[in-house]
C-alpha cells in the first residue's frame, strides 16, 4: 500500500528541488561524491549510474576506509549508509559534521522508518533516503544539496520546524501543531505550499512563482490548485478566508505569507 | 542517616522474621486470622457485656470472660456447686438467660451462636430428665434477678460487637490477603504497556508476603524478564531481516537501472519491488513499537484535518476518495504518524475492494469517529472479525493483483488499539462496507 506518510522526507528535499532548471544542467563541473557502503554492488551500480549525470563516484566500505579518503581529497557530498560492518552511520555523521563541516551528508538506510529518519537528520545529515531508493531520486538530492550548498541557504531549508505566530510547521512529520498543542496534519501540496511560504515570509509571492515552488514529480501543479491549497491552508490555520491575517491575497499580484517566522 | 536505616532495616528484618514465623504460607495466615478474629470476637463481647451489667464484674469473675463459652461451662450454671458456681456461670449464664427465656424458639435455630443453647441443654434431657430443669428455674429467680433486666440491650451490645469485630476483621484481612493479589493484577496490567514503551518492568517484591505469594512474583519477574528479551529480540530480528531484504532490493532497483531491458518489463520489476518493499514496511510498522524509544505521543489530533488531508493526497493521485467534514473541529487523543497509518490502510482497503472511498468525521456521546464507507460487495457478516486476522485474506480476493499481503487491517486494528481506540467493520444495509475508527476525545 502506497501511503503519502511515507515520503515525509521526500517533502523536505523536493521543496529545494522544486523550480530549478534540470540538474544536469546546472553543474558546471563534475559532483565528487564519496559512496560509503558496505555492499561491493551497491558502491559499483551507484558509481556506474552517477557517472551518467555527471557526478564521480568514490567509494568505500567502512567507516576506516571514509576517513582516510576524506583526509586524502574533497569532496561535494557524501552518501552513507546507516549500517556498517565496523561503525554505526550516526557516529561517522557527526564525525563528518565536526572535521568536515562544509560536506553535506545523505544518509541512506535500510531502517524507513520516522525514528530513524529523525534521528539521522538530528545527528548531522543534510537529507535522508530509504533503501531500496529510486536512483532517480538519489540523483536529484545531491543535485539540490549541492545547490543549496553552492547559494548557502543551507540553514533554511533544511530546518525541519518553523513557528510563527505560536504554530508550530514540523517539516519531517507534515504537520502544524497549533497554539492549542492539537496537531492538524497537512496534505503533501499544504506541506509544499507552507514550506514555500514560510522560507520566504514577508514577500510577495506570484502564482506563476508558488507553481514553480511547489512542483513535485508526478503531480500537476496548476493556477486553480494553488488557490485551493491555499484556502485549505487558511482553513487549517484558522485564517478567516474574507479578512485573512496570516496568508493573505494581494490582489494582482498573487500571496503573502504576513508573519514573524522563527526556526 | 546511618541510624534511621539501620534501624529501618533491623524493622524489616524483624517483620521478616516475624511473618515468616507466624505467617508463612497463605494456609497458616488463613488459620491464624480465622482463629484470632474468632478468639477477639468472643472475648471482646464477652468482656463487654460482663462489664456493661454495671456489676462490679471485676471482683465477682476474675478470669472467666476470656473464656469462650464452652458446652461445658455452660451446662454448670444451674448447679450452684462449690466455688465454681458464682465463676465459670456468669458470663454464659447471662448470655444464655435470653435464650432460656423463649425455650419454644430456640430448637428451630441451628446457628452455633455462643450464646445457643438449645444442643447443651437438650443433652441435659437426656441426662437429667424434668428435675434438674426445673430445679434451676425454681432457684433462678434470686440468683438470675439482676441479668434479667439487661436482656433487651445487651443482647444487641453482645452481638453487636461481634459482628463488629468479625466484619472489621474481616474486612481488613481479606484486604489484607487480597493485597498479593491486587499488586499481581496490576503489575501485569502495567506490563503490556511497558514492554510497548521500553519503560522499567513492573517487578513485584519476591521477599515480601507468603511463601505462595513470593514464589508467584518471582515466576511473575521471571516471566516480565524474558518477556522483555523476547520482545527486544523480536524487534531486533525484524530490523535485521528488513535490512537483509532492502539492501538486495536496492541492488535489484540498481540493476534494473542498468540492465538493457524492455520498458515496460522494467517498470514492472520496479513495481514489484515496491511492493516488496511495502511489505516490509508494513511489518516494520507493526513491530516498531517493540524497538527502543519507539512508541509516538498522545497528542491531540484534528480528525478532520487528517483526513482532509489524505483524501486531498489520493485526489492528487487520481483516486476515487471524497472527504465529507462538518464544520466543527473534531479533536481526538491519538498518535497522529499512527493514525496516518490507520487511516491510509482504511481508504486504501476501500477504493481496492469497495471501488470509493468516502470518509466522515464527527463526534457523539461515545465520542469522536471516523468512518471510511466503499461501494463494494461488504463482507460477509461471519467473517467481519476474521479478516482482522494478519494475512487473512477472503476467498475472493486470494488473487494478489488485488491486495496487499492481508496485514492492512491487522495493522489497522493494532494501531487504533495502541491508541485506545477501536475499529469495527459493518455492513451497511444499502450495500457496501463500512469502517468506523473510535478514538478517547
Amino acid at each position: 500500500m502506497q501511503l503519502p506518510a511515507d515520503d515525509g522526507t521526500r517533502g523536505v528535499s523536493s521543496v529545494a528541488q522544486a523550480g530549478m532548471p534540470p540538474a544536469a544542467v546546472v553543474e558546471a563541473r563534475m559532483t565528487r561524491c564519496l559512496v560509503v557502503d558496505d555492499d561491493a554492488e551497491i558502491r559499483r551500480s551507484l558509481d556506474a549510474y552517477l557517472q551518467k549525470f555527471s557526478v564521480t563516484v568514490s567509494a568505500a566500505a567502512d567507516g576506516r576506509e571514509m576517513r582516510r579518503l576524506m583526509a586524502m581529497q574533497v569532496f561535494d557530498v557524501v552518501v552513507l549508509d546507516l549500517m556498517l560492518p565496523d561503525e554505526n552511520g550516526l557516529t561517522l555523521c557527526q564525525w563528518i559534521q565536526q572535521h568536515h563541516p562544509s560536506v553535506p551528508v545523505i544518509m541512506l538506510t535500510a531502517h524507513g522508518d520516522p525514528i530513524s529518519r529523525v534521528l539521522g537528520l538530528e545527528m548531522g545529515a543534510d537529507d535522508y533516503l530509504a533503501k531500496p531508493f529510486e536512483p532517480r531520486e538519489l540523483v536529484a538530492r545531491i543535485h539540490a544539496i549541492r545547490r543549496r550548498a553552492r547559494r548557502g541557504d543551507h540553514e533554511a531549508q533544511t530546518r525541519r520546524e518553523f513557528r510563527f505566530e505560536g504554530w508550530a510547521f514540523d517539516r519531517l512529520l507534515r504537520q502544524l501543531v497549533s497554539p492549542q498543542q492539537v496537531v492538524v496534519p497537512l496534505s503533501s501540496a499544504e506541506f509544499r505550499m507552507l514550506s514555500a511560504l514560510v522560507e520566504r515570509p514577508g514577500r510577495v509571492l506570484s502564482r506563476e512563482q508558488l507553481i514553480e515552488l511547489t512542483r513535485a514529480p508526478g503531480v500537476e501543479v496548476n493556477d486553480r490548485s494553488v488557490d485551493l491549497t491555499i484556502s485549505r491552508l487558511r482553513q487549517k490555520l484558522g485564517d478567516s478566508p474574507k479578512e485573512p491575517r496570516l496568508i493573505r491575497t494581494m490582489r494582482g499580484e498573487g500571496y503573502l505569507f504576513d508573519a514573524q517566522v522563527q526556526a | 542517616m546511618n541510624g534511621p536505616t539501620r534501624g529501618q532495616r533491623w524493622f524489616a528484618a524483624w517483620r521478616e522474621q516475624l511473618g515468616r514465623a507466624f505467617g508463612d504460607t497463605l494456609a497458616r495466615r488463613l488459620f491464624l486470622l480465622l482463629w484470632v478474629t474468632l478468639v477477639a470476637a468472643q472475648a471482646l463481647a464477652i468482656g463487654v457485656v460482663t462489664w456493661s451489667r454495671g456489676e462490679f464484674a471485676a471482683a465477682r469473675v476474675p478470669g472467666a470472660p476470656s473464656l469462650p463459652p464452652l458446652p461445658g461451662l455452660m451446662r454448670e450454671p444451674p448447679h450452684p456447686s462449690g466455688p465454681q458456681g458464682p465463676q465459670g456461670p456468669q458470663g454464659p449464664q447471662g448470655l444464655q438467660d435470653p435464650r432460656s427465656e423463649p425455650p419454644p424458639e430456640d430448637p428451630g435455630h441451628d446457628v452455633p451462636l455462643p450464646g445457643d443453647l438449645p444442643m447443651p441443654s437438650r443433652d441435659e434431657f437426656h441426662g437429667f430428665p424434668p428435675p434438674p430443669s426445673a430445679q434451676p428455674q425454681a432457684q433462678a429467680p434470686p440468683w438470675r434477678g439482676p441479668f434479667r433486666a439487661l436482656t433487651g440491650w445487651e443482647l444487641t451490645l453482645d452481638y453487636g460487637i461481634r459482628l463488629l469485630v468479625t466484619g472489621l476483621a474481616a474486612w481488613i484481612a481479606s484486604r489484607w490477603l487480597a493485597r498479593p493479589m491486587r499488586d499481581l493484577v496490576r503489575a501485569s496490567q502495567a506490563l503490556g504497556q511497558s514492554l510497548h514503551k521500553q519503560e522499567p518492568l513492573p517487578l513485584l517484591d519476591e521477599r515480601r508476603g507468603t511463601l505462595e505469594v513470593r514464589e508467584s512474583a518471582q515466576v511473575f519477574n521471571a516471566m516480565a524478564r524474558q518477556l522483555r528479551r523476547q520482545f527486544n529480540e523480536r524487534g531486533l530480528m525484524v530490523a535485521a531481516i528488513s535490512h537483509d531484504l532492502r539492501t538486495p532490493l536496492t541492488r535489484l532497483r540498481m540493476r534494473l537501472e542498468t540492465l538493457d531491458i524492455e520498458e515496460l518489463q522494467r517498470q514492472r520489476s520496479v513495481e514489484d519491488i515496491r511492493e516488496m518493499n511495502a511489505l516490509v514496511d508494513a511489518v516494520m510498522e507493526l513491530f516498531r513499537g517493540d524497538g527502543p524509544g519507539a512508541a509516538e505521543p498522545l497528542q491531540d489530533v484534528d480528525l478532520g484535518a487528517l483526513a482532509q488531508a489524505l483524501t486531498d493526497d489520493l485526489v492528487e493521485q487520481a483516486m476515487p476518495v471524497i472527504f465529507e467534514g462538518g464544520d466543527a473541529r473534531v479533536l481526538a487523543k491519538g498518535q497522529p504518524m499512527a493514525l496516518r497509518r490507520v487511516l491510509g490502510n482504511l481508504i486504501g482497503n476501500a477504493v481496492r475492494y469497495g471501488g470509493r472511498a468516502e470518509v466522515q468525521v464527527g463526534r457523539d456521546a461515545q465520542g469522536p469517529w471516523l468512518r471510511v464507507t466503499d461501494a463494494g460487495p461488504g463482507i460477509p457478516a461471519d467473517q467481519l472479525e476474521a479478516v482482522f486476522e494478519p494475512f487473512y485474506r477472503l476467498e475472493e480476493s486470494r488473487n494478489r493483483h488485488t491486495g496487499g499481503a492481508g496485514l492492512g487491517l491487522y495493522i489497522a486494528r493494532e494501531l487504533t488499539l495502541r491508541q485506545r481506540g477501536s475499529l469495527v467493520l459493518s455492513n451497511r444495509p444499502e450495500g457496501g462496507l463500512t469502517a468506523e475508527l473510535r478514538l478517547t476525545a
